[in-house]
């Protein structure tokens, strides 16, 4: 186990929360150029998520006039889930800022509350297309959650517990010999469940306007103003929440166990590196890949669940 | 003669007493004529029967903590003919058949009141069901068992029929007492089995006389009780009863029946297949796992497959006796391989589990009869809309829907997360074979996807029954059901949030009922309160509920300095109508299509023209889904069984005489063989 202060955690805690709400709708500002520039357009400046926020934030809401209460209560329980399960995700530090108070399942299990409150409030209004992308979001979800908790599964098996942060102190501490072929099984299979999971190509396009290849967009379709820009922001906070979990369990590099200027500096930079990829790749791919046809999906993500489960099978059978 | 030998003055014998008392009156009071005492009385008997819940809530809080409370029932003659022994683990199920029947018969009070009053057979079989239940869990030998086991069923039986003995209400009650009375079978044969290597009927002799049987015949006890105990839960493959017999019986009823009585058979395996028969050999526990993911995954696939809100929360009751059912597994498993720590976590998920189920199982079947009654249908393809003309009840289904799908930080959460923990330290555990390692993981991957479909399940219940336009005529002119109903479901909404944000105490508490269930077993030291030791994970689930409610209320109220302006709903220039909205089926349809190979969907579209013209007049849409274990499994059973009914028939002459030479024959016989 790492030892570190309270002042030392407080303060790589704080560094987190400042890093992650101030910079998660750049990484979807870098992602949407990267498509751009791969499309052989120039695209927006890589701020301009910043200005949609303020943009819809000023704005009035407008609602159907059948929704219900919950029409205005989802977009803040929404991003609240998205909020407290990055604050359980160890992203500057070896510990999470909020250590001790929930693992990888509470990450996962605020993740699901996320999808159900959002998946009900796309029916409020009474829409088809709510209810199409509510749909779709749900059945993919019954994919994407058991390849997301083999592939967990898989580093907490390593580390011999299912807390964050004890997964990444470890990880931190195994140097090298922490990547062994069951974790980089582990790891490939969380890559493909990422995509999904963050509603990018090949499984949703984050971009689309036509109504009936939403997914996501088609849950948000009907709301507007200041909560338009909250479920937009939790969806930005997402992408951070993925990537923090892909670093946390599988890439634990450069993650702090102590506070002083050089490991500062570096679990900054390792921290802004892994974001930047990360929303780099999920460019690419959303340049470079067709949306897969819907009912192709579970061949996709059938197969993050085996290879994570394949993985698994390896580091019980094969022990290094 | 005395009813009750009250052995001492002990409060636990007198609070027995007590509710004893109470429900005798109850049952009294529903029989009795009108009379100016008794001008009610099945309110009466309702009144009586909620307070005799309250006793029973007590009593087991009581046992829970302190030493077990003993006393004998119906002395004749100096023979005592039944025991009771209420201990740790009887209070839990007490605390679960407490609070449910409180909660159900203040319902059922209400329920009443709106012109749906239940005959006097049903009246008078509805104390002695909640008698019967609470006589379960407590029974100290075979005779008290299975005599409150019968009582249960057939009480239960009664209570599924009794209203409206139409067609497929009787069929449905036949079919439940056909296969409960074929899992009491099975039970007798293994308590005979038991009683006499035993040499009497008592359960203590039994846990001694467990360890002396030779392990086939364990083997076949286990088999035989699990048998028994799992058609009671409705553990697939034994569960084709309870999705025809939970819909059909009255809410209140229903919401015991899965809230409550299913759990009879939890309780059985865990008495009798893990403290008195003690460790078995591995095979049993990753038997019981294989049941319980089976049960699980396809529970929840069939729930979402059905637009009936009842039958739908009928195969959610098979799902999470599935999830159950992994805890237990996985205790089995590690108890045979002597990690007793890991036992007890995941034991105790187990029993957390069944208590949080008891809860938000019976608010779902309470707040769905209030929809019946609201509405006059179940059918979620005909409601909508509700939410505004009910709020209590939507809030309350709200509730117990992100309950049972697994949401932070209600209860149903609290015990998933310690199932989860047993399984992946299972998984690590080196004590534990290679194979029992990888089924564990194998049952994470299968609880996360019972997980994501239970969410996508009760998204589209509480979506199709309660928001958007209403579907029909009758969804439009729906009115919040009564106050007596409302409080109800309240209270037992207020228990799912009370208790999943206190998770850490209760699970210490259970923790102590799943150590002393696994010490009495021989060879294991383990002491109350080990259990959650066990898990070096954590869960805070009050902090993370306060910071949830602070962030989301932050952001909620901020966002509320914006105008909201309300409009039709934008649908492309036409003016919205129901039908423009998904339905129940049609939310359901990727779904049915991405796990078609289990479920085999069939559809059939006829399209009617109007004549001479290429448009279509009406199209009518029938689909369905096939359920593999009625056809492969019970389909040639079925068959067998008349195949073998018209061969005995042969020997049927309808003449004493010939009758009477089949018996003597059949004592010759007898005489013969067990000379």
């Amino acid at each position: 186990m790492l030892e570190s202060t309270t002042l030392e955690s407080l303060v790589l805690g704080l560094v987190q929360v400042v890093l992650t709400v101030s910079l998660a709708p750049l990484l979807l500002g870098i992602t949407k150029r990267v498509k751009a520039r791969l499309q052989y357009r120039r695209g927006p400046s890589i701020f301009q998520p910043y200005h949609d926020l303020v943009k819809w934030w000023t704005r009035e809401s407008v609602e159907s006039d059948v929704a219900s209460p919950l029409t205005g209560a989802a977009p803040a329980i929404v991003l609240a889930t998205v909020v407290v399960a990055t604050l359980l995700v160890p992203i500057v530090g070896a510990r999470p800022p909020l250590s001790g108070w929930g693992d990888l399942l509470v990450v996962v299990g605020l993740m699901a509350l996320g999808r159900f409150v959002l998946a009900l409030s796309a029916l409020d209004a009474g829409s088809a297309f709510g209810g199409m992308g509510s749909s779709r979001e749900v059945a993919i979800s019954t994919l994407v959650e058991p390849a997301l908790l083999l592939a967990l599964t898989g580093a907490a098996l390593a580390a011999g517990s299912t807390d964050l942060g004890t997964i990444a102190a470890l990880g931190v501490a195994s140097g090298t010999s922490w990547f062994t072929p069951p974790l980089i099984m582990a790891a490939a299979a969380f890559a493909i469940v990422a995509v999904a999971e963050t509603g990018h190509e090949p499984v949703d396009n984050p971009d689309t306007h036509l109504e009936l290849t939403m997914i996501h967009e088609g849950m948000i379709l009907e709301a507007s103003g200041p909560r338009l820009a909250t479920l937009m922001y939790a969806a930005q906070l997402k992408l951070v929440l993925v990537a923090g979990l892909f670093g946390a369990a599988f890439l634990p590099v450069g993650l702090a166990t102590d506070l002083t200027p050089t490991t500062l500096v570096v679990a900054i930079g390792a921290a802004l590196a892994k974001m930047t990829v990360a929303a780099v790749a999920l460019g690419v791919l959303d340049a470079s890949l067709a949306k897969l046809r819907i009912l192709a999906l579970p061949g996709l993500l059938a197969t993050a669940s085996i290879l994570a489960a394949v993985g698994i099978a390896t580091r019980l059978w094969l022990p290094a | 003669m005395s009813i009750v030998t009250v052995l001492d003055g002990r409060a636990g014998e007198v609070l027995l007493a007590s509710v004893g008392c109470l429900l005798a009156l109850a049952t009294v009071a529903a029989i009795a004529p009108r009379s100016s005492l008794n001008p009610r009385p099945l309110s009466l008997s309702l009144s009586l029967s909620a307070v005799a819940c309250l006793g029973i809530l007590m009593l087991g809080m009581g046992v829970l903590a302190a030493p077990a409370v003993t006393a004998e029932l119906g002395d004749v003659l100096g023979y005592s003919l039944i025991h009771v022994r209420y201990d740790a683990l009887s209070g839990l199920l007490l605390v679960a058949l407490g609070v449910a029947g409180a909660a159900a018969s203040l319902y059922a009070i209400g329920s009443g009141a709106h012109g749906d009053p239940a005959g006097r057979l049903t009246g008078a079989a509805y104390p002695i069901f909640l008698a019967s239940l609470a006589l379960v869990f407590g029974a100290d030998d075979a005779f008290a068992f299975l005599f409150a086991w019968e009582l249960m069923a057939l009480s239960s039986a009664i209570l599924v029929v009794g209203r409206n003995p139409g067609s497929t209400v009787a069929r449905a009650g036949y079919v439940y007492l056909v296969l409960t009375h074929l899992a009491t079978a099975a039970l007798v044969i293994a308590f005979a089995i038991m009683a006499s290597a035993a040499g009497s009927t008592s359960f203590d002799a039994f846990g001694e006389a467990a360890h002396s049987l030779s392990p086939g015949t364990r083997d076949l006890v286990f088999v035989l009780l699990l048998i028994g105990f799992g058609t009671k839960a409705g553990a697939i493959p034994f569960h084709v009863w309870l999705p025809r017999a939970h819909p059909v019986a009255p809410s209140h009823v229903s919401a015991l029946m899965s809230g409550v009585m299913i759990k009879a058979g939890v309780y059985g395996i865990v008495r009798f297949g893990l403290e008195i028969l003690g460790p078995g050999p591995e095979w049993w526990g990753l038997l019981v796992l294989a049941i319980g993911i089976l049960s699980a995954v396809l529970g929840v696939l069939y729930a979402l497959m059905e637009h009936d809100l009842k039958r739908l929360l009928a195969f959610h009751s098979i799902e999470n006796i599935g999830i159950i059912l992994v805890g237990v597994g996985t205790a089995f498993v590690a108890h045979a391989a002597g990690s007793t720590a890991l036992a007890a976590v995941a034991l105790t998920a187990a029993l957390f589990h069944t208590l949080n189920h008891a809860l938000f199982k019976s608010l779902l079947f309470l707040a769905a009869g209030s929809i019946q009654s609201a509405v006059g249908s179940r059918d979620l393809n005909a409601l909508g809309g509700l939410a505004r003309a009910m709020p209590v009840t939507a809030l309350a289904f709200g509730i117990g829907a992100a309950a049972i799908s697994g949401l932070p930080p209600l209860n149903g959460f609290a015990s998933e997360w310690l199932t989860f923990q047993g399984l992946v330290d299972a998984g690590g555990d080196e004590a534990l074979s290679l194979v029992a390692r990888f089924a564990a993981i194998i049952a994470v991957a299968g609880l996360g996807l019972t997980a994501a479909l239970a969410v996508a399940c009760f998204v589209k219940a509480t979506g199709m029954s309660f928001l958007a336009l209403p579907r029909t005529v009758a969804a439009a002119a729906a009115r919040e059901t009564g106050q007596a109903m409302g409080s109800a479901m309240a209270s037992l909404a207020v228990a799912c949030v009370g208790v999943g944000i206190a998770a850490g105490p209760i699970s210490r508490m259970i923790g102590g009922v799943a150590g002393g269930v696994l010490g009495r077993g021989p060879g294991s030291t383990i002491g109350p309160l080990a259990a959650v030791d066990g898990v070096d994970a954590a869960y805070g689930s009050w902090q993370i509920a306060a910071l949830l409610a602070a962030v989301a209320g932050a952001a909620w109220l901020l966002s509320r300095r914006r105008a909201v302006r309300r409009t039709p709903t934008w649908t492309c220039g036409i003016v919205p109508e129901p039908a423009f909205e998904y339905t129940a089926t049609s939310y359901a349809k990727l779904i049915r299509l991405y796990y078609g190979p289990v479920l085999r969907p069939a559809r059939e579209v006829s399209v009617e023209l109007h004549p001479g013209t290429p448009f279509p007049r009406t199209i009518r849409y029938r689909g369905e889904v096939s359920h593999l274990i009625d056809e492969r499994l019970y389909g040639p059973l079925h068959r067998a069984a008349v195949a073998a009914a018209q061969l005995i028939r042969r020997i049927q002459s309808g003449s004493l005489q010939v009758y009477l030479a089949y018996a003597v024959t059949a004592l010759v016989a007898l005489l013969l063989v067990a000379r």
